[in-house]
């Protein structure tokens, strides 16, 4: 063993203990895991929240299931944000979120967008199984959006039009953002979506309502305190300002619901909210 | 520890890297998973899709790299050092911004033109392909012109002063000089290509049984939480991928002894 040897010893050393050192640093951090339905009010609400406390807190936005993934893989983080329920009941029944700190913060509502001045003329959700129109869905595999999609498509069409649709429908997106984008790059003529699409990117989305015959359940955003959580205080703070005066508003300016009351006032009817669905095996083809 | 052992620790190390990397996914191994992903339909038509775009996107790219690649290597011309740094431009800008870029075009009037009236590539398998090429282009002509300049001009100028055209002095004495090179760039360039994800799923999307590639099939296995299932698709990709690269270098080594 001579001088070379010990010297890229030492160096490996201090570079892992400089890892090290990064993560104890991080103890007064936040890590949030979130879906991506939210990240315009959540970006907004997070930098407040760190201007407020002085709190570093970090979001990862992705498909709800991938996020969760990442979440168990990695063995951290402090709060899971989906973006609808289907989600954290999944993380509920595996017990990757803490029992009984679920939280609603606000409530979607699923709706048709096109691109602005709607140039194809979709009325409704039957416009979009006539010849030549083109659409997308996220994929009901991992992305929420994309599960509320199929659940009025098999809710509404006979199976004549689920086929037409079948053939209108060029793909599926990789997550809500992705979702959006297809309208907003001209992917696609129409893709069923969250009412509140044409708020994230207003020069370019419109939305055309669904009638309320043809919603069958109000989404919501919730969010828990991750069980990897090393802070359980920090992450419940987080959680008390999303649900605070200030970080309702946050959530309003950006149009999402508060009360399920909002959502249903927009929809102009009282539908079920949150739950579960799962989704036919024809659209997952495993 | 004298110089030769330091660099053969090196070359462990890097072993043991990918192989402890590798080797932790047996944490998550399930049996059940990897048989139910060889015998489903779905991951069957991901690896053929796979497959089949990173093989035609290979051939397309190669046609462009080599007499690109040979133009790098041995003239001097307008913009030549324009094209020589441009050849990174995939791999500075990220898979996910090339996806982006490559949507943006096809926003523009002459990418709704082609999407129009020559092939639709948003969403669709053309998309796979193009995304491919596009981030491959870049490194195949880099490496291909690698294994032009290490032919000697001399041997071409010898053969044009013998009477060969500019073209048979490059068929008939560049480019089998240079094959092995040429054949280990086109590998490397398939490989990329097989295991691209970012740009692909940005254009192409990620139904199953139409665009999705075995590695956006990995992604929609995590996305749907399904660790056991992610680590029986990774297993495949390796399987397939190293084979490929495993049997590319038996190949070569097996003609440079002949």
């Amino acid at each position: 063993m001579d001088r070379t040897f010990f010297t890229t010893l030492t160096v490996c050393l201090l570079f892992f203990s400089l890892l090290g050192g990064a993560e104890a640093s991080a103890s007064g951090r936040l890590l949030i895991y979130a879906g991506a339905a939210s990240k315009p009010p959540t970006d907004d609400a997070v930098r407040r929240f760190e201007e407020k406390t002085g709190i570093k807190t970090e979001v990862i936005f992705g498909g709800s299931g991938y996020v969760l993934a990442q979440m168990k893989l990695a063995r951290e983080g402090d709060l899971y944000f989906p973006g609808s329920s289907d989600y954290m009941e999944k993380a509920k029944r595996d017990g990757d979120v803490v029992a009984g700190t679920e939280r609603i913060i606000v409530y979607l509502v699923s709706a048709i967008n096109v691109q602005k001045g709607n140039p194809r003329q979709i009325l409704g959700l039957r416009d979009l199984i006539r010849p030549g129109i083109t659409v997308a869905i996220a994929n009901p595999e991992g992305v929420c959006v994309g599960t509320y999609a199929i659940e009025i498509i098999e809710n509404q069409f006979s199976p004549e039009e689920k086929q037409a649709f079948r053939r209108n429908l060029l793909n599926y997106t990789a997550s809500c953002e992705k979702t959006a984008t297809a309208i907003s790059l001209k992917q696609v003529d129409a893709v069923i979506g969250w009412g509140v699409f044409n708020h994230w990117d207003p020069a370019r989305i419109e939305t055309i309502p669904l009638k309320p015959s043809e919603i069958v359940r109000v989404g919501y955003i919730p969010i828990a305190v991750s069980r990897f959580t090393q802070n359980r205080k920090l992450a419940e703070s987080f959680i008390e300002f999303l649900t605070s005066e200030e970080g309702r508003a946050i959530f309003a300016r950006h149009h999402y619901f508060a009360k399920p009351e909002e959502a249903f006032s927009w929809l102009g009817a009282t539908k079920p909210v949150g739950g579960e669905y799962a989704v036919p095996a024809e659209w997952l083809k495993k | 520890m004298n110089f030769r052992r330091l660099t053969v620790l090196s070359a462990l190390t890097v072993l043991g890297i990918y192989a402890a990397l590798i080797a932790s996914l047996a944490y998550f191994f399930d049996r059940t998973a990897v048989a139910g992903a060889l015998t489903s339909e779905r991951i069957l038509f991901s690896i053929q899709l796979s497959l089949v775009a990173s093989t035609v996107a290979t051939g397309l790219a190669m046609v462009i790299a080599i007499p690109a690649a040979y133009a790098l290597s041995r003239h001097r011309f307008f913009g030549r050092e324009v094209v020589d740094a441009i050849l990174e431009f995939p791999i500075i800008v990220s898979p996910a911004a090339l996806g982006a870029i490559l949507l943006i075009f096809f926003n523009t009037p002459v990418g709704e033109w082609v999407q129009t009236h020559l092939i639709r590539f948003v969403f669709a398998f053309a998309g796979i392909v193009l995304a491919q090429f596009v981030t491959i282009l870049g490194i195949a002509v880099r490496f291909m012109r690698a294994a032009f300049d290490e032919v000697p001009e001399e041997y071409e100028r010898v053969a044009r002063t013998l009477g060969a055209t500019p073209v048979r002095a490059f068929v008939t004495v560049t480019l089998p000089l240079a094959r092995r090179g040429l054949i280990a760039s086109g590998v490397l360039a398939w490989a990329k290509a097989m295991g691209e994800f970012g740009a692909t799923i940005t254009i192409a999307g990620t139904m199953a049984m139409r665009t999705e590639t075995l590695p956006i099939a990995i992604f929609m296995r995590l996305s749907g939480a399904d660790i056991e299932g992610t680590v029986a698709l990774i297993l495949v990709l390796l399987v397939i991928g190293l084979s490929a690269l495993y049997g590319a270098r038996y190949f070569l080594r097996d003609r440079h002894h002949a």
